[in-house]
């Protein structure tokens, strides 16, 4: 309380001290918060007390007036995301529980119930085994994407020559991944017979070779699903490559966070550059590894060219609109499920350095 | 604070200071300085020193090569005559250099309007975006007021949310809705307000992302700048304005960078509001289908026909932006290290 009491001794005084032009400037801002009263009472005090160099809003509590001018800063937000998200999302939930068809101007609403859903799950023969497909390939992709950016991301904060370029080369996916262009050439190159793009790379690993290196070690017999899964992963790697620009920017932007002292410490007490690793630089890039997870799975489930997404495209230009929604909703919310599940896990294992 | 001239040259010294007093101690004989395991550990040093770098440029060298491929790929067929794509003589290197493909895609798509239209539509909803963004970010940064972790939870439900499932719901609403009167009673369809409207309230493409950014950086600024605005009677949106705006410049810059390129590469929001292929994404998006139309006149062609056209097209539409990211990168990537991200 005491201190409250002090900032509003110090106010009095900066009001006495203050010009006059300022003032009045403050008094134009402080409009920003309409809330604190209607605009025809602070109409009413603003020419009752225009003369004076006493402020309007001078008697509410500093606290509260903070939290008015937040409120203020974050108006223009929350109105438009009441109009373009929140308002969207409930009409596209009514619509999963209706049949939907659209009649000139507004969409004719026949309520369901859950048959939407039950179609989805139990009928649709595409929706399950592409929801399963889904969550399967971004459960391997996403430790794999999490390993390769924070080993490129260590390459990359080291000292150089053509450093500059290397970090130009690794980032041109951030600006070209998520736009058309990528997934045309893909196209074109499997389809243009001399060039069969991502499986070129993956020849040198053929299966056999992991076979014949397994045999070799003396372990048999579990070669078979094991090479599927690698083979799949070094066919793969141009996806795995092209998907990774951000994660290397975050893990970049995290390792240049590591504080020198750290480092220093390091090296005096003598750390392999193995043991800096796992001790220093793992904790310290953990929040952005968390990060970079989320940032993973969340791009994978929105990206328009993945399966369900496609399903889901489908059913909108088919003009099932409740069908479509139905599908979207479930599938948002087995991968927000997901998500959390990974998120709490993580969380747990995240070092942050202020508490 | 030395500058980095000041800095390379220090370094340079104690390079030569620590090389003396090596040579020294190798004279003297080095056992009487370190011990046996400093001794090992010094030459595992030397030795991992050596041998890293090579490994080092092999690796970035074959993860440069698997990112350039599709882009040498489109670079060797794009300028190559139709007819040589069927040579099984050329790989990379056709016999003749021709810019007809370029051209007649050009003329296809109509590329000067609509490279035009789409750099308008990006740079003002880019700007829209920013600017509502880092006040939103700003606002969840730096005031406490009710409700707050309920609100912030919106906006982490925005970045995880695909657009995909609210965008029937706007679709009606930009054609039947009440906003429609912004256009006088016509429906929003086709009309850039479509791409401005949602930008301005902080809510275009991606804007949970960069108002959790923005949020991030705001937090990470001193509260004694903020402190220092008011005891000097700044209001709080002057604050903004004066203070904190150019302590965010970084922040701001790499923000915009995004923003323009997720505007310029989205096909799928633009394609659900815009029936005209209006932006460069949209037109290289339909593009196979427009090449049947004007260039086989109707006819029915695979896709390996077309493809020196199809990379005409994706040269066109990404040149652009190479050209701003082969500018910009420096700031592209500084920025990142500086700005908010960091502080996740």
């Amino acid at each position: 309380m005491s201190i409250n009491e002090e900032i509003m001794e110090n106010e009095i005084l900066d009001e006495n001290a203050a010009p006059a032009e300022e003032t009045t400037e403050q008094q134009t801002e402080s409009a920003d918060a309409p809330e604190t009263m209607g605009a025809e009472a602070f109409e009413q005090k603003l020419e009752k007390e225009s003369k004076p160099v006493k402020q309007k809003g001078r008697n509410i509590p500093y606290e509260k007036r903070k939290a008015l001018y937040g409120l203020g800063f974050i108006a223009l937000w929350a109105i438009g995301t009441i109009y373009f998200f929140v308002m969207p999302l409930i009409e596209s939930l009514i619509y999963s529980f209706n049949k939907t068809q659209p009649v000139n101007g507004e969409m004719q609403l026949e309520w369901v119930g859950l048959d939407n859903y039950v179609y989805a799950f139990r009928k649709d023969v595409d929706y399950t085994p592409a929801l399963v497909a889904m969550l399967k390939d971004t459960a391997l992709k996403t430790p794999l994407i999490l390993i390769f950016s924070i080993f490129v991301a260590v390459i990359l904060n080291q000292k150089f020559k053509g450093r500059t370029f290397a970090r130009a080369v690794f980032f041109l996916p951030v600006i070209i991944a998520t736009g058309p262009v990528i997934d045309i050439i893909n196209g074109n190159m499997s389809t243009g017979g001399y060039a069969g793009g991502s499986e070129q790379f993956s020849s040198m690993f053929e299966a056999n070779l992991v076979d014949e290196l397994l045999n070799f070690l003396g372990v048999y017999n579990i070669s078979d699903s094991l090479t599927e899964v690698i083979s799949s992963v070094v066919g793969d790697i141009m996806n795995l490559v092209w998907n990774s620009g951000i994660q290397i920017l975050l893990f970049l932007s995290a390792l240049q966070g590591i504080p020198s002292s750290a480092k220093e410490a390091a090296n005096m007490e003598g750390a392999t550059a193995w043991e800096y690793f796992w001790k220093i630089t793992i904790p310290y890039i953990s929040p952005m590894i968390l990060a970079s997870i989320v940032y993973t799975v969340v791009d994978s489930f929105v990206d328009p060219s993945n399966d369900v997404m496609l399903l889901v495209l489908t059913k909108s230009s088919s003009w099932e609109h409740g069908m479509m929604a139905a599908m979207a909703w479930s599938y948002f919310a087995i991968v927000g499920v997901v998500l959390g599940i990974v998120v709490l896990i993580v969380n747990k294992l995240v070092y942050y350095e202020v508490e | 604070m030395a500058t980095k001239k000041e800095e390379k040259q220090f370094e340079k010294e104690r390079k030569k200071a620590r090389k003396e007093r090596m040579k020294h101690m190798k004279e003297v004989g080095i056992e009487h300085f370190l011990t046996p395991e400093q001794i090992r550990y010094n030459r595992r040093q030397a030795l991992l020193g050596s041998i890293w770098p090579i490994f080092r440029f092999l690796i970035l060298f074959g993860l440069s090569f698997i990112i350039l491929y599709p882009m040498i790929f489109m670079v060797s067929t794009a300028f190559r005559p139709s007819e040589q794509m069927n040579d099984p003589s050329i790989i990379w290197l056709p016999k003749e250099f021709t810019l007809d493909n370029v051209k007649d895609v050009w003329n296809i798509m109509n590329y000067t309007s609509t490279a035009l239209n789409t750099v308008l539509l990006n740079l003002i909803a880019s700007v829209l975006e920013v600017v509502s963004c880092s006040i939103t970010g700003y606002g969840f940064a730096r005031f406490k007021f009710k409700g707050k972790n309920l609100l912030f939870a919106i906006v982490t439900l925005m970045i995880i949310v695909p657009p995909q499932i609210i965008t029937i719901p706007l679709f009606m609403q930009y054609s039947f809705g009440w906003i429609t009167f912004l256009n006088g009673g016509d429906s929003l369809i086709n009309s850039p307000l479509t791409m401005y409207l949602p930008a301005l309230f902080a809510n275009g493409i991606r804007a949970g992302l960069f108002i959790y950014i923005f949020r991030q950086f705001f937090r990470g600024l001193p509260k004694e700048l903020e402190d220092a605005a008011y005891l000097d009677g700044c209001g709080p949106l002057r604050t903004y304005v004066t203070v904190m705006i150019p302590n965010a410049k970084t922040s701001f810059l790499t923000v915009f960078l995004f923003a323009i390129v997720w505007y310029w590469n989205d096909f799928y929001i633009s394609s659900s509001y815009f029936t005209r292929n209006d932006t460069v994404a949209l037109m290289l998006k339909n593009l196979d289908a427009t090449l049947i139309q004007d260039l086989f006149a109707g006819q029915q062609v695979g896709i390996r026909q077309m493809i020196v056209w199809l990379e005409a097209g994706c040269i066109l539409s990404i040149t652009p932006i190479l050209i701003m990211y082969i500018f910009l990168q420096r700031y592209f990537i500084e920025g990142v290290e500086r700005s908010g991200i960091t502080g996740i």
